[in-house]
């Protein structure tokens, strides 16, 4: 049998990704593997993502250790395939591989000399076999001093991706304290941290002092990601906003009545099931807001995937994602219903995975279950526009010329002008607010 | 205290001194042990005593550590304050029953009604080339039993401060000094003073790394902080004096300010004071530690005769030197 040595690198798992975080490994040198195993969770600039294989073999060697930001591309282990032999594996390939890779997984599969002798993973197995898996994930964990930790917290320094100075990388106090005068001085980053905060890091002004019982918090690549792609936003697009009143009275009667008769189906629709429906159903007549800016030319995008813009508990480290209903023209209350659910569900709970963000066309940002009234969001790119929706609030209101008590909810649209006109938005709001206060165009 | 009431003196000395000036303040305190009186002392510590303070109260004994200990416990129980004088720990361990099983206990066994007023002391730890049998630094197989107080000078000053204290004690109190350090000298003030037990000095204050150390391995550290200074590593040394009770907060102080800490015990490292001191500052000190506490003791294995090995077996600056900069990543 010929040796198969497969290179595992850090793969490309967003658009917008440079480079991520082994946050653990679940598998040490040794073990066993099957395709589709998940051998990792990666951090990236959104989220923290499982990382499956595709082969079914040994791995022979880890090369980047938990804890560790590697750029997109870089070798951080190398499966044996049945049959290889370890070192050939090791051999030929030890140095990283820089060159970045845009598949998910990429495969680069060194030719082993043809001398190679048979060896069968089974020796390699066998001396790892004597570690116990709570050892290894032990191993796998970032090592770092109480006192360095204590520092860190202390001065706000994130030491997710710094490898120590100390033995097995343990983060010890000079460690902390170097990085800590690295910011301060703004000087690059050390050879072996990678750093993909350049960018946002760039947006912050003048150096502000930190007042007595202050600290800095740094930024995780959430934040990270969220601070480029808003302020790129805010300064690229040329955002306006149009605001409309809707009658939620009608919804609300037809929602109330729904989830009593769906309840032993144990469906509840939210509101914003509701307003995803009626967005997604306004933009076969208004094609322009499910459309992006293509510089020279306007991206028409087919199928309606709507994002739900969902925040993140601080347990996982706060800050938000978008998560994406496609094809929402096609889908009833019942699937947005179930869709939106599991998708936060899945957010929340275990983050949420490329495919899961990927490809919005058109976002919905709700802060209705907070008691908000009305707010302006900022156009999540490539989109052409954004909803944002209050609460449907109960208050005096005029219908049919009469002073009444009913629900109304304000709802935002920031548009980009390059796209779409005020003329346009109107016409669109107006789409949405006639599918809203009449709901039965929602059911059928 | 000026200069002028200071003179220099040997350690041994020092303890004679602290000795007999108890018993002249205090009729009930007498001196008991092998060669105390007619020979002077098997190390001239109790030099002159036996002509001041006669027979009665300077008594030589047989070669019996487990009668004359026993008997003089019992004569603390009825009231006297007796001396023992071991001529090496070592020995003391034919008199493990009276001293570890009695003294320390009788307090507690006798619902209060008998007290034990007595000082154990003798030469701990290795003499030079003893062997293995007489080589004994007993302070982790003796400080493991509640009751009795362990006390452990460094230089001649502490000697004599922490003796009359020992003297005055209610409890049983083993004092252990080193053959090694018998003719160290050192500036002791001529008039009178004690020393409180449980409190720690500071042998030299640092910023970097603190080590805690007792008895004669003091003077080992302050050789080796004396290196390592030059190598711009500050070190705090603190000299527990009685290692029970145990100074925790002088411990727990340094430790929180330097980040890290060395234990320096001439006692072998398991279940020893080295290892109870580590354990406290790890509870204490979890935050604050930029590494594991470092242990630097006598090796595990019986002492060895030959000198070399003698040397290499106890603690010494090398070793102390290499422990302090392996604890702060500098090795």
């Amino acid at each position: 049998m010929n040796p198969m040595p497969v290179q595992v690198t850090m793969p490309r798992l967003s658009d917008t990704m440079e480079a991520g975080t082994i946050v653990r490994w679940n598998v040490k040198e040794g073990d066993t593997v099957a395709s589709g195993d998940v051998i990792a969770d990666v951090e990236t600039d959104k989220a923290t993502m499982e990382m499956p294989v595709f082969d079914d073999g040994v791995i022979s060697q880890i090369m980047v250790e938990a804890g560790k930001q590697v750029p997109v591309g870089t070798l951080i282990a190398i499966i044996c395939i049945e049959g290889d032999d370890a070192a050939s594996a090791t051999a030929p390939i030890a140095a990283p591989i820089a060159a970045p890779i845009a598949a998910q997984v990429a495969h680069a599969v060194a030719v082993p000399p043809k001398s190679a002798p048979h060896i069968a993973v089974a020796p390699n197995a066998a001396s790892a076999a004597p570690e116990s898996p709570a050892v290894a994930s032990q191993e796998n964990r970032q090592r770092i001093s109480p006192l360095a930790r204590r520092i860190a917290d202390e001065l706000g320094i994130s030491v997710a991706a710094m490898r120590g100075s100390g033995p097995g990388g343990r983060v010890v106090k000079q460690d902390v304290l170097a990085e800590a005068e690295r910011i301060k001085s703004g000087a690059s980053p050390r050879g072996d941290l990678v750093h993909v905060a350049s960018a946002a890091r760039s947006e912050r002004g003048a150096v502000v002092a930190i007042g007595a019982g202050g600290s800095e918090v740094m930024l995780s690549g959430m934040r990270q990601a969220i601070a480029r792609r808003l302020v790129e936003s805010k300064s690229t697009i040329p955002h306006y906003q149009v605001s409309m009143r809707f009658n939620m009275d009608p919804l609300l009667e037809l929602r109330t009545m729904l989830n009593v008769q769906l309840a032993p189906q144990g469906v509840k629709l939210s509101v914003n099931d509701f307003i995803v429906r009626a967005c997604a159903l306004s933009m076969a007549a208004h094609p322009f807001f499910n459309a992006s800016w293509g510089g020279d030319r306007i991206i028409m995008h087919g199928d309606v995937n709507i994002g739900v813009a969902i925040s993140l508990p601080q347990e996982r480290g706060g800050g938000l994602v978008v998560a994406v209903l496609r094809e929402a023209q096609r889908k009833g209350l019942r699937e947005i219903s179930a869709e939106t659910k599991a998708l936060a569900e899945k957010a929340r709970v275990r983050g949420l995975s490329v495919e899961d963000m990927a490809g919005a066309t058109f976002t919905i940002s709700n802060l209705g279950m907070f008691g908000v009234d009305n707010f302006t969001a900022i156009i999540n790119p490539p989109n052409s526009a954004i909803l944002a929706c209050g609460a449907a609030v109960e208050q005096p209101v005029v219908r049919n010329h009469q002073l009444v008590v009913g629900h109304e909810m304000q709802a935002t649209l920031s548009l980009d002008h390059r796209v779409i006109d005020g003329a346009m938005a109107s016409e669109y709001l107006q789409s949405v607010k006639h599918n809203i206060e009449n709901p039965a165009t929602l059911l059928v | 205290m000026t200069t002028a009431t200071m003179r220099e003196i040997e350690f041994r000395d020092a303890v004679r001194e602290a000795m007999s000036e108890e018993m002249r303040r205090d009729k009930r305190v007498y001196l008991l042990g092998e060669e105390v009186a007619q020979y002077n002392g098997a190390y001239k510590v109790s030099k002159g005593m036996l002509d001041e303070f006669g027979p009665r109260r300077v008594i030589d004994t047989p070669i019996s550590e487990c009668g004359f200990a026993g008997m003089a416990i019992g004569s603390a129980m009825m009231g006297l304050r007796p001396i023992v004088e071991f001529m090496s720990w070592s020995f003391s361990l034919v008199a493990a029953d009276p001293i570890l099983n009695n003294a320390p206990k009788m307090l507690y066994m006798s619902g209060g009604q008998f007290g034990c007023p007595i000082v154990f002391r003798g030469n701990n730890g290795a003499g030079g080339q003893l062997g293995s049998t007489h080589s004994w630094a007993v302070e982790g197989l003796f400080s493991n039993v509640p009751g009795m107080k362990m006390v452990i000078p460094s230089n001649p000053y502490d000697a004599k401060g922490l003796l009359k204290t020992a003297i005055r004690d209610d409890d049983p109190v083993f004092f252990l000094e080193s053959e090694r350090l018998l003719s160290m000298k050192g500036e002791v003030p001529e008039t009178e003073y004690l020393i409180p037990f449980g409190q720690a000095r500071t042998a030299r204050a640092g910023t970097d790394c603190t080590i805690v150390s007792f008895g004669r391995p003091v003077n080992l550290c302050l050789e080796a902080a004396e290196s390592l200074e030059k190598e711009g590593i500050s070190c705090e040394i603190l000299d527990m004096r009685t290692i029970r009770p145990l100074d925790a907060g002088a411990i727990v102080r340094s430790v929180k300010r330097t980040g890290a800490c060395v234990v320096v015990d001439q006692s072998w490292s398991f279940g020893s004071p080295g290892s109870e001191v580590a354990a406290l500052v790890h509870r204490e000190c979890f935050d604050d530690l930029d590494n594991y506490v470092h242990r630097v003791h006598t090796a595990d294995v019986p002492a060895p005769y030959a000198y070399d090995l003698e040397q290499e077996y106890l603690p010494n600056a090398r070793r102390i030197c290499e422990a302090v900069r392996s604890c702060l990543y500098k090795a």
